[in-house]
């Protein structure tokens, strides 16, 4: 195939990533509520509900306010913007699309985008309460993006290359046979995973109870979707991220394979995650950290092996 | 000791300030002193006899004995006494020595007798106003005789903003409230906030006063009050009926049937079961564990639908009257109930065996919100904020009333002072309330509802009482008077105390841990404030037939609860 053809395959591959996330993210939130629903022994909205809230949500109008309303706005696109770029490097039951030209520097960085988006939304609000969730939410940053980066050099030194399609297909656990730094990463990734998608018991830079949404407590209509459906494609796209490098089993099989155990695998991820939420207390901002600095350390710990090619 | 020894110990210690004493029964005693004399006898009561502070109540006398009069009411818990030291202030000079340097927990309600009557409390060091706003008129009190209770002073500016203290060098303000998610009643704290932590607060509250007391003195009758005084909160309305037609009761010496005081015990121990169940939930909610809130909200909705059998009504009962109860309790009912209490508590079992294993909830609530004993005493702290500090105070075994002397409960205690310890008790209380609901049903015995009120009551009779709340005492003063009406009525809800010792608790706190401290004394401001509400659900009127109304409370097996409220 040509170099073109190749490029021409590989930006279709994304563009269907991002029209996947686009239509499966409120599906999969649906899915969340209806779970979380039944373990509290309610019937529960329809599956469909977050689509409707976000329709509802996109027709309202659309409210100037918070300090600067130019970055208010800048914010709210940035959020998407951000969630749906890494989307198009993330395998979703195809190797990453956009593979051969990013590597997982860019991947980072790309998530760093999401959790500054927050910030800008905070700092724009400027309520006392927005800059409470803002200190909370660099506060898990400075904490949680180091521990994805660690996952994903571990990948790369053990595959000796920063290519995504490379390190996003099982890289932890070595190019052959099996690696003990994998399966400590593993037990990271299961215990941070939650903080990383800000679900239950980490949802600490927005509580409702606390700080009443913190930085996105001055968004409604249009704006306020934008960060909504944000909010949910993190889930999907973060999912994939973490299948992808833990989980890679059955994606090398032929498309029709490959795509529905993708998927499967993605919503057992989100039904674990609804479980976690729906039966724990939140957790306090310092609690919170505490933690996430204990599994740096051991992420690192994890890093070093890796490099020893263990 | 009973009143009568208390008296003579007063006596020896203060003579000549004592004018007079009545003892009207065992558990009741009212002194009546000199204005002078009352700082000092108020701190031997308070320190040395070691009595609890209740509340101060003032009063426009003038048109009856042409003076202003204070009260100030203590609770004797070990000696099953109330005792109310009162005084009489000369109408042209209004002022009255302030307690509160002795006795903290006085503060408030100085501060409300010198908003509302206009008396002064003398040597008070903060006399910001409580109660009225600050765009209301200087010398206009609302509950003196010659304001009229439909009165708005002509130079009464309503949009003017409260002013607010200077906060302490280096903290920032964070508002809290009027609104905020877990304060879903107006209430306004300014918190001195240092980078999370708490400093210290002011507190701007009482923004739904309307009036309830003067209304009852001045437009309602006897027997029109108990609906309104349940009307003061839609949590714990039952007790604040109960407890005003206690106070009516103990003035004018009237019993009620024991059929009615056992009715009257089942009612209030369901009440305090919704309650309990509510309050759980709610924590729950606030420290973000929803899916115990929802099963909490599931265990508790069949007491709901328990109390619309016997009453018609989910919550608000409507059941007491002066003398008696509206509502009886048959013998099917009892059945059902029965049944209701059986499944509550397998159920219950479950909810706190959940919420003892889960190490977050205990992480997120032990050593915060901090009430040690010494604040217990100095701010009047009382319910499960006290017991859970291990003051083993209980008005239903201290002060008994209704048929609390003839069921055998435990008063639940803890030690830890904080929130956690506030969860144990009012979990492990629910248990306890359901067996005295189970023996209320065992004594039941066929009789009459309401005891005989054939003449006038008589004029110018006090009356205390305090009932046991969820949350805590609820007391109520009552002079009786003329025109078939109260001349004072005052009601003392347990958050009135309890709001007192929060800036305490959340002092040196996280910011995080504010709501549940301040959501672990269960406050409900609707009772401070004395608060009315009246919800209008429709324009349209639809008569319900008894029969119809118990369809209601017993949806028939597959039809949704949603169906029969549609139909």
């Amino acid at each position: 195939m040509s170099d073109w053809g190749l490029a021409l395959r590989q930006v279709g591959i994304a563009a269907v990533n991002v029209l996947c996330v686009i239509l499966a993210a409120p599906l999969a939130e649906g899915l969340l509520r209806k779970v979380t629903a039944r373990i509290q022994s309610r019937q529960g909205p329809p599956i469909i509900q977050p689509y409707l809230d976000l329709m509802k949500l996109l027709g309202k109008e659309d409210v100037e306010s918070g300090e600067t309303p130019v970055m208010q706005r800048l914010a709210a696109l940035l959020a998407p913007a951000a969630v749906l770029t890494a989307a198009c490097m993330t395998p979703m039951g195809l190797r990453a699309p956009l593979g051969p030209w990013t590597d997982v520097v860019v991947l980072v960085y790309v998530i760093t985008l999401c959790g500054i988006s927050t910030l800008l939304a905070g700092l724009s609000a400027g309520s006392t309460y927005s800059l409470l969730g803002v200190s909370r939410e660099m506060m898990a940053m400075m904490a949680l993006e180091p521990i994805l980066a660690v996952m994903l050099i571990a990948g790369s030194l053990q595959v000796g290359s920063l290519r995504l399609d490379d390190v996003l297909s099982g890289s932890v656990y070595g190019s052959g046979g099996f690696a003990w730094s994998g399966l400590i990463l593993l037990c990271v990734m299961a215990l941070a995973f939650q903080a990383m998608v800000q679900r239950m018991p980490y949802d600490t830079s927005e509580a409702e109870t606390e700080l009443m949404e913190g930085p996105i407590a001055e968004y409604s209509g249009p704006k306020l979707a934008m960060f909504k459906f944000a909010q949910m494609a993190k889930l999907v796209v973060y999912g994939g991220i973490a299948v992808g490098l833990f989980v890679p089993w059955g994606s090398d099989g032929p498309l029709w394979l490959a795509w529905p155990v993708f998927w499967l695998k993605l919503v057992a991820l989100i039904i674990v995650v609804t479980l976690i939420a729906a039966t724990h207390a939140r957790v306090r901002i310092d609690q919170a950290v505490r933690r996430y600095g204990a599994l740096l350390a051991v992420a690192l710990v994890a890093l070093v092996l890796a490099g020893m090619g263990k | 000791m009973g009143p009568r020894e208390i008296l003579n110990g007063l006596r020896a210690a203060h003579g000549e300030g004592i004018q007079r004493a009545d003892i009207p029964s065992d558990t009741r005693l009212y002194l009546f002193v000199d204005r002078g004399a009352l700082p000092s006898i108020c701190r031997t009561v308070f320190r040395d006899l070691d009595a609890r502070y209740v509340i101060s109540i003032g009063a426009d006398d003038r048109p009856y004995s042409g003076s202003f009069m204070v009260a100030h009411d203590f609770a004797f818990d070990r000696d099953h006494v109330l005792c109310s030291i009162l005084a009489d202030v000369p109408a042209e000079n209004p002022t009255v020595p302030s307690i509160t340097p002795d006795v903290p927990a006085a503060s408030w309600a100085e501060r409300e007798i010198r908003d509302l009557v206009g008396i002064e409390p003398e040597g008070h060091r903060y006399l910001k106003r409580l109660v009225l706003p600050d765009g209301w008129p200087e010398g206009v009190h609302p509950l003196r005789k010659d304001f009229a209770w439909d009165t708005v002073p002509e130079d009464y500016d309503e949009d003017r903003p409260f002013r607010f203290d200077d906060p302490p060098e280096g903290c920032t303000v964070v508002p809290f409230g009027p609104f905020h998610p877990t304060l879903d009643e107006p209430a306004h704290f300014r918190l001195y906030v240092e980078g999370e932590m708490v400093r210290g607060c002011e507190y701007r509250g009482f923004m739904a006063h309307r009036g309830i007391e003067k209304l009852a003195e001045s437009v309602l009758g006897y027997n029109d009050i108990p609906f309104m005084a349940e009307r003061i909160c839609g949590i714990c309305g039952c007790v604040h009926s109960v407890a005003y037609c206690q106070a009516v009761e103990s003035a004018v010496g009237i019993k009620p049937p024991p059929r009615a005081e056992l009715i009257r015990t089942v009612m209030l121990e369901i009440e305090r079961l919704h309650s309990h169940l509510l309050w759980v939930g709610l924590a729950c909610h606030i420290v973000g564990f929803d899916t115990l809130f929802m099963q909490s909200f599931r265990i508790r909705e069949p007491l709901m639908w328990i109390a619309e059998r016997i009453c018609g009504n989910r919550k608000t009962y409507g059941l007491c009257l002066v003398g008696g109860v509206r509502h009886d309790i048959t013998p099917e009912i009892a059945d059902e109930l029965r049944g209701v209490l059986g499944t509550l508590t397998s159920e219950w079992r479950d909810v706190v065996k959940a919420v003892s294993r889960d190490r977050n909830i205990q992480s997120r609530t032990e050593g915060i919100g901090v009430a040690d004993p010494a604040l217990v005493k100095e701010m009047g702290i009382i319910g499960p904020v006290a017991r859970a500090a291990g003051v083993a105070m209980d008005v239903r075994k201290d002060h008994p009333y209704a048929a609390y002397d003839r069921v055998h409960f435990r008063v639940i205690t803890a030690s830890g002072c904080d929130v956690w310890s506030r969860v144990l008790v009012r979990m492990e209380e629910v248990f306890e309330s359901v067996g005295i609901i189970q023996q209320c049903l065992d004594h039941l015995e066929p009789g009459p509802l309401q005891s005989p009120l054939d003449d006038m009551l008589p004029v110018g009779r006090i009356g205390l009482s305090s009932v046991e709340a969820p949350r805590g005492e609820s007391h109520h003063f009552l002079i009786t008077g003329e025109n078939n009406r109260p001349r004072r009525w005052r009601v003392r809800a347990p958050t009135y105390q309890n709001l007192q010792g929060v800036p305490s608790m959340i002092r040196d706190q996280r910011l995080a841990d504010m709501t549940i401290a301040l959501g672990s004394i269960d406050p409900c401001f609707s009772c401070t404030d004395r608060l009315e509400t009246v919800e209008i659900a429709t324009g349209k009127l639809q008569m319900w037939s008894p029969e119809e109304i118990a369809t209601l409370a017993s949806p028939a097996p597959g039809v949704s609860t949603q169906e029969v409220h549609c139909r």
